[in-house]
């Protein structure tokens, strides 16, 4: 017989094993539906037939029938070995497989980091990935999340009365909007009555929970209507005042000029998409916008602009956004501010005055060792013009980012969301500019108690994001399953304009899921205020806390408790 | 007739002493009662003939739980206002007041009547119920209700006409907040009958217009409770029915677990009539809402085969015919006989899987990427 011939790999190509994850098929079990490799967007598998030679199979069928079973050889479904193909381990493939014979395995030995940025296809260019960042602040073992060192430790027992989580009638209600200590209120008497003798800045009373600015674009056109058709449910069916910010991609004309408007918050960011269309509806908004967010840094990239790559500026992107099918970043800064004050106060002015001075205008921020400072200014500022801070943490998630940066930048929230708070205190002005805290918030699927506590630790709400994803079929973890946000292939249809990807994903599904877990959220958010006797949210009562873990308690101001 | 008198000079009746003389007189049979009380608590239950013959009570300043455990077969009218907890625990008694009633009015109610001829407190209703056994209690009242009316109600029917309570205006115009603050808080049952606007309500519970069933059992009840509080000259101006809505907890686990009618297409018809028709982006990028499966055919396939004759030549096998899952191969052309073998796809059943590449021993079968939106 002759020798087989073959083409040996060299030293430095690559293998299944230098890849994240490995896929494991079981040849036996599987019936050749061909489900899988069809299912996987990333190409990472194909259906090969093994190679000429001996196999166990083969060589029984030679000492039985004393010929060569190579006729007999089945295909089988086998790892693409290319970095452009890797497998992200999302699991459509053994999602779909109806045998129960393929599954991606979590590869510990692989040299990811080092081929994401050498590989052909990525020769040269940073690395980039979607999904969560701070991966160090999460899984280093002896620490792992601040939160999870935190417990709600005071319970009033015979010294004030706990409330019952069912029956009492609880407030929570946050406020988005600048509020003025009373000496600042403008009242005057007259004929014997309380008159306002000038404006208020506006103040929207609203759930403590915001829907995070996701761009539409970063989603796909359904995954971002199934976000905010949530939040119409939630507001008009059950009573759940949250609002959602539109993220830096503009905002569909549809819902611009519709009341519905009330529920949504308008962000502009450095890149400012978007915007000319919200500037061509104002004259036919019914509704006004619940706030303006000027986004001037995010917690899973801060110091970055955003980023959208080419495979995801679709037509109907590059309409709303007004641009060419190109990548797209945003200016890491707002071109034209210097400082967050000045930021603000041009922002505040046009957007004020585009809206009748009827809308707060609130800044977000990447968390930063200089938030203080910046809360600081913003607290001083006699003309009161900032309606809320909010904070982003490094755990926040994004659609696009540098790995370098989603995993070596940025400051978790919880220690910021404390120091600002007490900064204010101690000038008596907590409670005058609202902090909204996020990045990571429910990370674990535990969003009302990381709510809880953040609200303990000063925060007047949360912003949820990346949960909401998940809440929509997102896949993805903080342990690198997924994170292909960055690709346009999304195999769930949430980042990706692909119209054959988006519609895998059942909008109407989707929002279902996220009304569900608010409603859940709701009920155990009262589940821990009830304990503590609260009937409106304890901002700033850190007494209610104690922490598990020394540094925590050190550093957060709370009680130790072991 | 028995006629009780509580206050004898300056001696007060105990309502310890009331009740027992009540109790004694219905055992011996009296079953017609007028008692003018100075305060004295739980009048008119729970008490029965043993002939089943109903019990009459007419009552002046009584104290609190008016008719409290009723049973069926009592009949209660309270001449002028009555303190809190009227009708609690009713369990079948017809009790009226024709005045104020206070806090806790019908609170935990199953069953029985409860006419009020002015307002009521804070948490009436709370807690009503509805015996199965017997028809679900009432509870109407003339003028408004005040805050945390009818927390978690769970049976039986109350009615909140709204008229003011001093009476006044000829027209009695609907009121623009019938119901105190938070009413309804942790409502699974019954329904609440308001007459002018309702207020925000709590999750799992929603005001409705009312229906044709609603206004067959509404309409002959007022006229009832009107009867028994002696207005029935309001009749008019109450049944203008567009001034009324009802108050019902959602069908869909009013519990607090499941979704408010989230579950069987509500949120498609939510969107049907509450959100911009055809999407929100239904101007840029028109959606027919269709969702496939992982696996799609046609233009849903990310990849398709493609048969290339000048890779080589086919040695006929049928290997990818007979390979391919979905039956999408077939040959095209004459079978042997020199003329060349042409295979098509059929796209509405191929999934882009690439069994067909692998299985041809020629190599003729390539995949290829499908750009998204590309003809098939
Ligand atoms: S886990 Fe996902 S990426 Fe990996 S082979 Fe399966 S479908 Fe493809
Ligand atoms: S889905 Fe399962 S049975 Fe079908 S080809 Fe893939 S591994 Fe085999
Ligand atoms: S499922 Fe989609 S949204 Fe989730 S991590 Fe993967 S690519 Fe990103
Ligand atoms: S790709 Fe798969 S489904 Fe399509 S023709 Fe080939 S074997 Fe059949």
């Amino acid at each position: 017989m002759p020798p087989v011939k073959r083409a040996w790999p060299r030293a430095q190509a690559l293998s299944a094993n230098d890849l994240p994850w490995l896929v494991r098929h079981d040849a036996g079990r599987c019936v050749l539906c061909g489900a899988c490799t069809a299912a996987c967007t990333f190409g990472a598998i194909e259906a090969k037939l093994p190679p000429r030679g001996a196999s166990a199979a083969v060589w029984e069928a030679r000492k039985e029938k004393g010929r060569d079973g190579g006729e007999a050889r089945r295909p089988v479904i086998v790892q693409r070995a290319e970095a452009a193909h890797a497998c992200t381990g999302c699991g459509m493939c053994e999602k779909v497989c109806p045998a129960g014979a393929i599954r991606p395995v979590r590869n510990a030995d692989n040299r990811w980091g080092v081929l994401s940025r050498t590989a052909e296809g990525s020769g040269g260019a940073p690395a980039r990935r979607g999904g969560r960042g701070g991966r160090s602040v999460v899984e280093t073992p002896s620490r792992g999340r601040t939160l999870d060192a935190v417990v709600i430790g005071r319970i009033s027992q015979m010294t004030d009365p706990a409330l019952d989580s069912e029956r009492h009638t609880f407030e929570l209600r946050s406020p988005l909007g600048r509020l003025l200590r009373p000496g600042e209120l403008p009242l005057r008497v007259e004929g014997g009555r309380l008159a306002l003798a000038g404006e208020t800045p506006p103040v929207r009373w609203i759930y403590p929970v915001i829907f995070s600015d996701m761009s539409i674009g970063a989603l796909s056109t359904r995954a971002w209507e199934a976000l905010a058709l949530a939040v119409a449910w939630l507001n008009e069916e059950c009573h759940l005042p949250v609002r959602m910010s539109s993220g830096e991609g503009g905002v569909p004309t549809r819902l611009l000029e519709s009341e519905l408007l009330r529920y949504f918050i308008l962000q502009i960011a450095s890149g400012h998409f978007g915007w000319n269309r919200i500037i061509e509806s104002l004259p036919r908004m019914k509704a006004d916008p619940a706030a303006v967010l000027i986004k001037v840094g995010q917690g899973a990239k801060p110091g970055d602009g955003g980023l959208l790559p080419a495979a995801k500026v679709a037509p109907h992107i590059q309409a709303i956004r007004g641009v060419p099918g190109a990548t797209l970043h945003s200016p890491a800064n707002h071109q034209g501010l210097y400082s967050i004050e000045e930021a603000v106060q041009k922002m505040h002015l046009s957007m004020n005055a585009a809206f009748g001075f009827r809308v707060p205008v609130a800044v977000k921020c990447a968390a930063s060792a200089t938030s203080v400072a910046v809360y600081n200014n913003l607290l001083r500022d006699p003309y009161h013009i900032c309606g809320g801070f909010f904070l982003d943490g490094m755990l926040g998630g994004t659609g696009a980012a540098y790995a370098v940066s989603l995993e070596h930048t940025g400051h978790p929230v919880v220690s910021v969301v404390r120091d600002c708070y007490r900064a204010a205190a101690g000038q008596g002005l907590q409670g005058r500019i609202p902090l909204w805290a996020g990045g990571g918030v429910g990370m674990n699927g535990d969003a009302a108690a990381d709510a809880f506590k953040l609200v303990c630790l000063g925060a007047d709400g949360v912003i949820l994001g990346r949960l909401l994803l998940q809440l929509l079929g997102c896949v993805g973890n903080e342990h690198g399953r997924c994170n292909a946000c960055n690709t346009g292939l999304c195999p769930v249809g949430i980042c990706t304009q692909d119209e054959r990807l988006v519609r895998r994903l059942d909008v109407d599904a989707g929002a279902q899921a996220i009304v569900d877990y608010m409603r859940a959220f709701d009920a155990e958010l009262r589940k821990l205020l009830a304990p503590v006797g609260n009937s409106s949210l304890p901002v700033g009562r850190a007494d209610a806390l104690v922490a598990t873990r020394r540094d925590v308690a050190d550093r957060l101001g709370i009680a130790y408790a072991c | 007739m028995l006629f009780i008198s509580t206050v004898n000079g300056h001696e007060r009746m105990s309502t310890r002493d009331l009740l027992l003389r009540i109790k004694s007189a219905v055992e011996a049979g009296e079953t017609d009662f007028r008692i003018e009380a100075s305060g004295q608590h739980d009048i008119g239950g729970p008490l029965w003939n043993a002939q089943g013959r109903t019990l009459h009570f007419e009552v002046s300043n009584p104290g609190q739980r008016v008719g409290s455990m009723a049973l069926p077969g009592t009949e209660i009218v309270v001449r002028g206002p009555a303190p809190a907890d009227v009708g609690w625990l009713n369990s079948g008694g017809r009790i009226t007041v024709l005045g104020d009633c206070g806090d806790t009015t019908g609170h935990c109610a199953a069953a029985g009547v409860i006419h009020v001829a002015g307002r009521a407190g804070t948490r009436t209703g709370s807690l009503m119920k509805h015996d199965p056994r017997r028809e679900p209690p009432e509870l109407w009242v003339l003028g408004t209700v005040s805050s945390f009316a009818f927390e978690f109600m769970g049976g039986g029917r109350a009615v909140v006409c709204g008229v003011d309570a001093g009476g006044g205006g000829g027209e009695h115009p609907a009121p623009s907040v019938p119901l105190g603050e938070r009413p309804c808080v942790g409502m699974v049952g019954g329904v609440v009958y308001v007459r002018g606007a309702v207020p925000e309500l709590p999750p799992g519970v929603r005001g409705l217009p009312l229906d044709d069933a609603d206004l067959a059992w509404l309409a002959p009840g007022l006229a009832s409770f009107l009867a028994a509080v002696e207005r029935p000259e309001l009749m008019k101006a109450l049944s203008r029915w567009r001034d009324w809505r009802k108050i019902v907890p959602d069908m869909h686990g009013g519990d607090g677990d499941g979704a408010p009618g989230g579950r069987d297409g509500a949120m498609r018809r939510f969107r049907a009539h509450s959100w911009p028709e055809g999407g929100l982006f239904g101007d840029v990028l028109p959606d027919s809402g269709r969702v496939t499966d992982l696996v799609a055919s046609g233009d849903g396939r990310l990849r398709a085969p493609v048969w290339d004759a000048e890779a080589g030549p086919c040695r006929e096998c049928l290997a990818c015919v007979r390979a391919c899952p979905q039956a999408a191969l077939r040959r095209r052309g004459a079978t042997g006989g020199g003329a060349p073998c042409v295979f098509s796809v059929e796209p509405a059943r191929c999934i882009g899987c690439g069994i067909c590449v692998a299985v041809c021993p020629q190599g003729l079968w390539r995949l290829v990427p499908v750009p998204e939106g590309a003809p098939l």
